[in-house]
């Protein structure tokens, strides 16, 4: 089998394509440096800064070399450099215009040869020498005896070309999704991205840190990962200088078969990006598959209530803002039970965080309509029309949040083993998410904010105040509200009724239940009167 | 005669220091196409916002087909149909799902609300865009969008704040030909709008706001009066007539550096 890289495919022309490429994109760096001192400033400062990086990582990497751990630890940093490559055209989106396809479709190109072209440009840049100077001090890391200095010459440059093939290949295949003004909203989401992920990070060195075992602990992830690619190819330089002859070969043959395999989804895209129409156009010649309005949306209740909920299910989806506010209160409700309980320092009540985090979608739900309220207000005409308003959009919210808050309530019970303590918690919960959608309700009618939509902020300018008021001041009354439960399971706790805990599951519930009818009939009246000054209040933004 | 379509008394509103509407009284007759003209600033937006129920006014009434629009919001919003300026759709959905969503909230039927925004997204020539997201519409597009949405439940009273703004001239004989349809069955369109000749050819009234306080209403050969054209007449009614612009901005133009 020949490499891709000597296809007999296009013989006269291939070989003026890549040096044009490499060219093109020098040229491209120059002239964008040339416009602004402050730019020429901004990437001389962040070259210098990557270029420290790299080089620290270079030195670190060669004084683990002998260390125990130093193939766990190359094989996750590596995982961790490719996730990066993976993620970061999604996120800046323009940041290489020689690599932006739709520039290249007016070009008489064949696929096979532009990719190949596009490879090697794409392998000059501040990135590509990070990724080379990390890939380079993991194999010095581990690299024993000549045979793995060996397989280490090949590991390195199948590293970074994979590295720089998986941007390649995502950034392709998502560039419909990124020219498109819904693609963009993802940008939204970075700082999300980042936030858990800092999370996650934190979470995995403070396990290193605590335990005995330290990196030891990382091992089993090392294992897994070095089987995926391009971890792969530093496993196998590892498993080569211990004699697993066998098992290296396998893991360099994966890591060249996901090269090919990316090269292809690439070569793939591209072509079907360059015979097909402009990105912007497609949305309007999608299938009809909406048209139905069917599935799930069909068994919705009829009435206000329906078509209320689907659109706030909808809005869950496609409204950046909403969505990313979503996400973050699904993975910290998720994150703090499990993680505490998971460090062995959590109880089963921590379960109780992903009702929390979920119940706060439910305030200022008007605010996250913005302008677009006018729209509800028009059809809100009495206080039964704006009960039913807000009653779909807590069913809505139930729809996601009931079974999720089960889930991490069983899963934070299981990881303890605390089974007898699943009702009470379970009740507990319920009940305090009747509370945040009764306080929620309410200062969703008495508190209303705009929340712009452009940029990260979530309140607009002059209305952080009422923001506060809005969500601490109806957490706390969340949790008052919850006082009767709470005090029902430490008396029954602290009186040795222990075997009767079970109890608190259906009085929870019901409690959630009525607190939240209560609680959306005081707002709902408030809600047909204001109408005006909700709207002249979510408007700002 | 029947009783007006939309009867506005002494309505008053100011933003902090600024007197946005200072004493509207408006009668405006039923089953008319009826003009609200007025320069920038006017205070066209303002009160057609307080005469749907969008903002509070700080003092007055206002009575849309005899009912009043504050003590009696059942009544009137089920009869008036509305496309503000400056507030958004629900954008996030696409155009067939924003006129879904719009007719069952007002109460229609599913499947006739299915009938009415195929029809609708038809004559307005948004079939081949109704999956895409409003948020990917044009300008013209979301006020096509919103003019639908406006009409699905077949209001009595139609009211638009600058409907034609950014409308091709295509688009815009398109809307005209269904308003017309529309007030042709007796039933009553409000809009506002700068553009005199569209005014003078589709309205049978008018009603000169400036500075927030009506100048003139009547039918349009009485608001015109002796005057040419209906330009000429507003011209003259807010007071801008004569005021030439040349002599102010004498550095303007030719090109050269001072
Ligand atoms: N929310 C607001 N806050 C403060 N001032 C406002 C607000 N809305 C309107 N105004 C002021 O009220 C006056 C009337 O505004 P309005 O929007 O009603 O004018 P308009 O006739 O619709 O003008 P245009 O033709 O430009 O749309 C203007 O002076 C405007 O600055
Ligand atoms: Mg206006």
């Amino acid at each position: 089998m020949t490499a891709p890289a000597a296809a007999p495919a296009a013989p006269a022309a291939a070989p003026s394509l890549t040096p044009v490429f490499v060219r093109l994109k020098l040229s491209l760096l120059r002239n964008g440096l040339r416009q602004s001192s402050g730019r020429r400033a901004a990437y001389v400062a962040s070259a210098v800064v990557a270029l420290l990086f790299a080089a620290l990582q270079l030195l670190g990497l060669i004084l683990l070399r002998g260390d125990e751990h130093a193939a766990t630890v190359t094989v996750i940093l590596v995982a961790v450099l490719a996730l990066g490559w993976a993620v970061m055209p999604l996120f800046f989106p323009s940041g290489d215009e020689t690599l932006d396809p739709t520039r290249l479709v007016m070009l008489p190109l064949r696929p096979r040869p532009l990719v190949r072209a596009l490879l090697v440009a794409s392998l000059v840049g501040i990135g590509p020498l990070f990724t080379l100077c990390l890939a380079l001090g993991a194999v010095i890391a581990v690299a024993r005896g000549g045979a793995a200095v060996a397989v280490g010459a090949v590991a390195v440059p199948l590293t970074l070309l994979l590295c720089v093939a998986l941007a390649r290949a995502v950034a392709t295949a998502n560039v419909r999704l990124l020219t498109s003004r819904r693609g963009r909203d993802l940008a939204v989401l970075s700082g999300l991205v980042i936030a858990v992920g800092a999370q996650l990070v934190n979470f995995g060195a403070q396990r290193i840190g605590s335990s005995a075992e330290g990196l030891g602990e990382l091992e089993p992830a090392a294992d897994v990962l070095g089987w995926i690619p391009p971890s792969s190819a530093l496993s196998a330089v590892h498993a080569t200088g211990e004699a697993r002859y066998a098992t290296a070969a396998a893991q360099l043959i994966l890591s060249f078969a996901a090269l090919l395999l990316l090269l292809h989804l690439w070569q793939r895209s591209l072509t079907r990006l360059m015979t097909s129409p402009d990105g912007s156009t497609l949305a309007a010649a999608e299938p009809d598959r909406r048209q139905r309005g069917g599935g799930l949306f069909a068994r919705l209740p009829a009435g206000r209530t329906g078509p209320v909920m689907e659109r706030t299910l909808r809005y869950v989806w496609r409204d950046p803002k909403t969505k990313a506010a979503w996400v973050t209160s699904l993975a910290i409700g998720l994150i703090v039970p499990v993680f505490n309980a998971l460090q062995d320092t959590g109880s089963v009540y921590f379960a109780c965080f992903a009702a929390g985090m979920l119940g706060i979608q439910m305030y200022n739900q008007f605010g996250q309509d913005t302008s677009a309220f006018w729209m509800v207000a028009m059809t809100v005409a009495s206080t039964r029309d704006a009960y039913e308003e807000l009653r779909a959009r807590a069913l809505a919210l139930l729809v996601i949040t009931l079974p999720y808050a089960a889930l991490v309530t069983v899963l934070t019970t299981a990881l303890l083993g605390e089974w007898h303590a699943l009702p009470e918690t379970l009740g507990l919960s319920f009940a305090l998410l009747g509370a945040m959608l009764a306080t929620g309700a309410w200062s969703s009618a008495r508190y209303p904010y705009s929340i712009p939509q452009q940029g990260h902020k979530n309140v607009a300018p002059g209305q952080a105040g009422l923001a506060w008021i809005s969500i601490f001041g109806g957490m706390l009354a969340a949790a008052v509200l919850c006082a009767p439960v709470l005090a029902l399971t430490i008396w029954l706790h602290t009186a040795g009724h222990g075997s009767w805990t079970w109890l608190l599951l259906p009085v929870g519930t019901l409690y959630g239940v009525a607190v939240t009818g209560a609680g959306l009939r005081i707002a709902a009246p408030r809600v047909a009167r204001r109408l005006p000054e909700i709207l002249a209040a979510v408007s700002k933004g | 005669m029947t009783e007006p379509a939309v009867h506005v008394h002494n309505l008053w509103k100011a933003f902090g220091q600024q007197l946005a509407v200072a004493g509207v009284d408006l009668t405006l007759p039923a089953g008319k196409f009826i003009g609200l003209v007025g320069p920038n600033g006017a205070g066209k937006t303002t009160t057609l916002s307080m005469v749907t129920g969008l903002l509070r006014p700080d003092q007055g009434t206002v009575e849309v087909v005899g009912h009043d629009v504050w003590k009696d919001p059942a009544e009137v919003k089920a009869r008036i149909g509305v496309l503000p300026e400056g507030l958004r759709l629900f954008d996030r959905l696409s155009g067939r799902e924003l006129l879904a969503y719009t007719g069952r909230l007002r109460g229609l039927p599913g499947t006739e609300v299915d009938k009415r925004a195929t029809q609708l997204l038809d004559v307005l020539d948004l079939a081949g865009a109704q999956h895409k997201l409003v948020v990917d519409y044009s300008t013209g597009m979301r006020k096509k969008i919103g003019l639908a949405a406006a009409l699905l439940h077949n209001p009595e009273v139609l009211f638009l704040d600058e409907p034609f703004e950014g409308v091709d001239p295509v688009s815009a004989q398109t809307i005209r030909g269904v308003l017309e349809r529309y007030t042709g069955s007796g039933a009553t369109v409000v809009f506002s709008s700068h553009v005199m000749e569209l005014v003078e050819s589709l309205c049978d009234w008018v009603a000169v706001i400036a500075a927030g306080r009506i100048r003139a209403q009547g039918p349009l050969a009485e608001v015109r009066g002796d005057a040419a054209t209906l330009q000429e007449a507003f011209l003259e009614l807010v007071g801008a007539h004569g005021r030439d612009a040349a002599t102010d901005l004498d550095w303007l133009g030719g090109g050269s550096t001072r």
